[in-house]
């Protein structure tokens, strides 16, 4: 056996003569094609460092990898979500009789009918439905199955909600207020506070030769993944609930929704495929326990697709955050203190807001040796679309920040950019903001690499002249 | 209902859909061929290409009563039963692919491109994926596969990796 | 005129969850034929986590990464996992995955120990055999020792795992703590171009030098590179979810929202930097979330190179830029030409080429 294998190891399948292409004659649609090879990169050992390819790689590229959508179940409904596009209001009243009388029309739900309509990965401020109140214009206000999705998503039209509205807050700088009424009440606007004190920042800028101030703001951004969030929910005749989904945080998940219809673990199971695309923004259920709910009054398989236009409105975005820094350095350009304040706009729910806010904080002062530094920072409520986990947590907008006033300092002072993060940057031992002596740092090696490949050759070399004192 | 005869990988399909289903739909939910996506059912992202009498066409801006009598290729009908196509060998060797969704829509948007032009720059490259977006790979892996392919159809050798 | 500038930025990016418990575990099976299966609750988002993961196994069991066959994403029958997130897949899932097939290559050591005439501590699995160390000629194919193991000896070789990085909680007050494992660092350059009348930006060539660690597979850690850095030009230059005064998204689809196409994408060279994580499972750290983080800085730099102008929020959109030029030029003394000498301090980016 391990013989045979070094032997198609040793001739590489793509390199050898070429493949002369072959018009498909038609023939019946083939689920595999005969000749197909293992690529070498999966046969060799050892297994680490080798360029292996993907296994769903070649099922990509012949169009038959299943993603929930391509799932299709007898006797499957529609479901479709009734959004509410106000951003805060109080719900008064929601009538679906119209709605429930349409031919196709089967189930109709709404907040009420959620046993414990809450959940959050760490705050539990998210309903599954908005029952009593409205905190962003995506919030879910009913569910409806119906036999095509055509019937469901007519239907929504037809779902009547009676809304008090309010005001809503829609800048984080507004809502940061102490006057500003609490969108959450109770509970404050700032949901999050987080500091990091290290030294002495104040006495540090004293000793500074030069102090150096900038202020940041990045925007809201959606994930876009390519495959919109998609759920299939079923039931089996010992009640328990099967649910295909999308989502990234099974575990998490099954737990989710076993609290929120008040049912044991062991009764949900939660399948996911291989996903379309998730970048932190499904990491988190969205429709699942509407539609095990959906499907349990049906007695049928209910799959409900998000529309693009609630990709962007009715899943998770990045914080936009504001972002103030204060740096004194000595005129070579050493960083003796750093005071940084950050301000996260937190949306309509938590979400991921606390692992966001602790991050963008520790990261903010960048990968530098800063002994007097002080980090803070704060979440607020806003009632626009709610902000979660999306890749980097708050450390590229915190990198933009850091690294745009680096460049200033550098500029004002006559220093190369690379430079001067080399005079400042972590290295094998460096204590981090937090107090954690860090390992394995190759922080300046990578500037040197990046500097060598790109042809940075100093100040006034190569492409573009950099900045002169 | 109307009814749409058309001609799909080579065989002759037959279905009775609602008026104002796209071809998209049809091909999914008629015809069981779900490579081709729906990743926002207005012609914004591609991800739904197939060819049409020889043009990639975003399938769900086409009807399927528009669809009568046409000749469409899916993303099924590349392989057959011998051999991936050149660009689904490539796209797996290089790793062009990542969570795969944008995938059948970019490599029928390609196979256009390289069956009019079987050595395109990389720009022209870029132009033919110009519809087609991708979140997760940068296209990069995909420009190079399809250089590839292209010396593959020409009967020349693929460069190897850089 | 078009300008030409360049920007570097650098970046340090943790690994895992802040301080809290984020474990993964995992189950290697090892067939009667030396092949295996890894069961697994991560999900495959199209990061390539599960050929990781195979080729972790594969290399502790000394297979090769088409002998093991991932399971992963069901409730049902896979371990718990908290989840691709917060890039802790290969560092997190993947140690969990090396300690549960090690203890399953354990089991094989002691089927083939006795056989092999020596102890367990002296044998090492590679190259799908079960080794005596410093004698090669000395082994059986693991296929053999698998099978003795589960018809003779009656031991089925299964490992399960779990693995939670080592943190310390932050002080309330004073953020002092240890809140990750370990973390990376990468260092981005961009080349602009940016028209100094329109204020349009176009990124030519992004140098990405990243450390993952060990690269686990060079191919896929590229492959992270280039797409995260096509999601930090997006963020960078174009972007933006916008909201009317009532609090509804203005733009809630892919015609109005702008995101990056093939043609805006710039060449990418992609450096990964040697490096080992001792913590790490093969010395591997993570990549997927760090790919993104340097690159819009890079670009502001670059464009403060090109034509002097600081752009403190992003998107760095035409319209932006643009008046950000405008400004400055208002600013200026009136200036004869458009040589670069006429042009003040800051930024002195030289005509395109």
């Amino acid at each position: 056996m391990a013989d045979e294998r070094s032997k198609v190891a040793d001739k590489p399948d793509i390199l050898e003569k070429p493949d002369i292409l072959r018009v498909p004659a038609p023939a019946p649609l083939v689920t595999f094609p005969v000749d197909v090879v293992v690529p070498e990169g999966r046969q060799q050992t050892p297994a680490v460092g080798q360029r292996a390819s993907r296994a769903d790689g070649r099922l990509h590229g012949l169009g038959q990898t299943k993603y929930i959508d391509d799932m299709y179940f007898p006797n499957m409904l529609f479901a479709k979500i009734k959004r509410a596009g106000v951003a805060s209001a109080i719900i008064k009243s929601v009538d679906t009789k119209e709605a429930a009388a349409m031919p196709g029309v089967v189930a109709i739900i709404t907040g009420r009918d959620i046993p414990c309509n809450s959940f959050g990965p760490s705050l539990k401020d998210q309903p599954v439905l908005a029952d009593t109140r409205v905190f962003h214009a995506g919030d879910g206000v009913a569910a409806v199955a119906a036999e095509t999705e055509q019937i469901a998503t007519e239907a929504l039209e037809k779902i009547k909600v009676e809304y008090e509205v309010l005001k809503p807050v829609l800048d984080p700088l507004e809502s940061l207020k102490l006057e500003t009424p609490g969108i959450h009440a109770p509970s404050a606007n700032i949901y999050g506070h987080k500091i990091i004190k290290k030294g002495d920042v104040e006495k540090a800028f004293k000793e500074s030769d030069h102090i150096f101030e900038g202020t940041f703001r990045t925007q809201m951004v959606e994930h876009v993944p390519l495959e919109p969030h998609a759920t299939i929910a079923q039931w089996d005749a010992n009640g328990r609930v099967t649910i295909y989904s999308t989502l990234g945080r099974i575990t998490l998940g099954r737990a989710d929704v076993g609290r929120t219809l008040g049912i044991p673990m062991s009764r949900v199971r939660i399948v996911a495929t291989v996903v379309g695309g998730n970048f932190g923004g499904k990491n988190e259920i969205t429709t699942e326990p509407a539609l095990a709910l959906l499907s349990k009054m049906t007695g049928r398989p209910v799959k409900c697709t998000f529309t693009r236009p609630e990709e962007f409105y009715a899943s998770t975005t990045r914080h936009p955050l504001i972002m103030e820094y204060k740096t004194g350095v000595t005129k070579q350009g050493k960083i003796l203190g750093r005071k940084i304040r950050l301000i996260l706009d937190g949306g309509a729910y938590c979400s991921w807001s606390e692992t966001t806010l602790g991050k963008a904080c520790i990261l903010s002062a960048g990968p530098y040796n800063i002994d007097n530094l002080e980090a803070e920072a704060f979440v607020v409520y806003t009632n626009k679309t709610m902000t979660g986990a999306m890749r980097g947590f708050g450390a590229p907008q915190v990198c933009f920040a850091y690294e745009s006033h680096m460049d200033d300092i550098a500029h004002a002072l006559g220093i190369d950019p690379i430079d001067i993060r080399l005079l400042n940057a972590f290295e094998e031992g460096s204590i981090s903001p937090t107090g954690q002596k860090l390992h394995s740092v190759v922080a300046k090696e990578s500037i040197l690499r990046a500097a060598k490949m790109f042809g940075w050759n100093g100040m006034d070399n190569g492409n573009g002249t950099g900045a002169k004192a | 209902m109307v009814n749409v005869t058309l001609k799909v990988n080579g065989k002759t399909r037959s279905a009775s859909v609602p008026p104002e289903t796209t071809l998209l739909r049809m091909l999914r939910e008629q015809f069981d061929l779900t490579g081709a996506k729906l990743g926002c059912d207005v012609g914004d992202c591609g991800a739904c290409t197939v060819i049409v009498d020889g043009k990639p066409v975003n399938s769900c801006l086409m009807l399927a009563g528009q669809a009568d009598g046409r000749d469409v290729l899916t993303i099924e009908g590349l392989a057959d039963a011998e051999h991936l196509h050149p660009l689904q060998k490539l796209f797996e060797h290089f790793g062009s692919l990542q969570c795969g969704f944008c995938g059948p829509g970019v490599i029928m948007s390609a196979k256009a491109l390289l069956d009019e032009n079987s050595d395109p720059s990389t720009d022209e490259i870029r132009d033919a994926l110009g519809g087609n977006l991708c979140r997760c790979t940068g296209y990069a892996k995909m420009i190079e596969a399809i250089k590839g392919a292209g010396c593959i159809m020409r009967g020349e050798q693929v460069p190897a990796v850089k | 005129m078009k300008r030409r500038g360049r920007g570097m930025a650098t970046m340090w990016y943790p690994i895992g969850f802040t301080v809290a418990a984020n474990p993964s575990a995992a189950v290697v099976k090892v067939n009667e034929d030396g092949t295996a299966t890894l069961l697994t609750g991560t999900v495959e988002t199209g990061q390539g986590s599960l050929t990781i993961l195979a080729q972790i196994v594969a290399q502790e069991l000394g297979i090769a990464t088409d002998d093991v066959h991932v399971v992963s994403a069901d409730t049902d029958s896979t371990p718990m996992d908290t989840g691709a997130i917060a890039s802790r897949t290969t560092y997190v899932t993947g140690n969990a995955a090396r300690l549960a097939a090690e203890k399953a290559k354990m089991t094989l050591f002691e089927v083939a120990a006795p056989l092999l005439g020596v102890r367990t501590t002296q044998l090492e699995a590679l190259d799908h055999k079960i080794v005596v160390k410093g004698f090669p000629q000395r082994n059986m194919h693991v296929g053999d020792v698998a099978n003795h193991a589960r018809m003779v000896s009656g031991q089925p070789p299964i490992g399960a795992a779990s693995f939670n990085p080592e943190t310390v909680a932050l002080d309330p007050e004073t953020g002092q703590g240890k809140p990750f494992g370990t973390y990376v660092y990468a260092t981005q350059i961009a080349e602009v171009d940016v028209d100094d009348e329109t204020g349009e930006t176009e990124v030519l060539r992004i140098v990405a030098s990243h450390d993952c660690g060990t690269a686990i597979n060079p191919m896929l850690v590229e492959g992270q590179v280039e797409g995260g850095i096509s999601m930090g030009v997006g963020f960078a230059l174009e972007e933006e979810i916008l909201f009317d005064a009532n609090g509804r998204q203005i733009n809630p689809n892919l015609t109005n929202y702008i995101m990056p196409t093939s043609l805006d994408m710039p060449e990418v060279e992609v450096d990964i930097v040697d490096n080992y994580d001792p913590t790490g499972p093969f010395g591997a750290k993570g990549v997927g979330e760090p790919t993104l983080v340097p690159t819009a800085a890079a670009i502001a730099n670059a464009i403060f190179d090109a034509v002097g102008v600081r752009v403190t929020s992003l998107p760095a959109t035409s319209e932006k830029v643009f008046k950000l030029l405008q400004a400055k030029r208002e600013q200026q003394p009136k200036q004869l030409g458009s040589s670069p000498a006429s042009l003040p301090s800051g930024g002195n980016g030289a005509p395109a080429h």
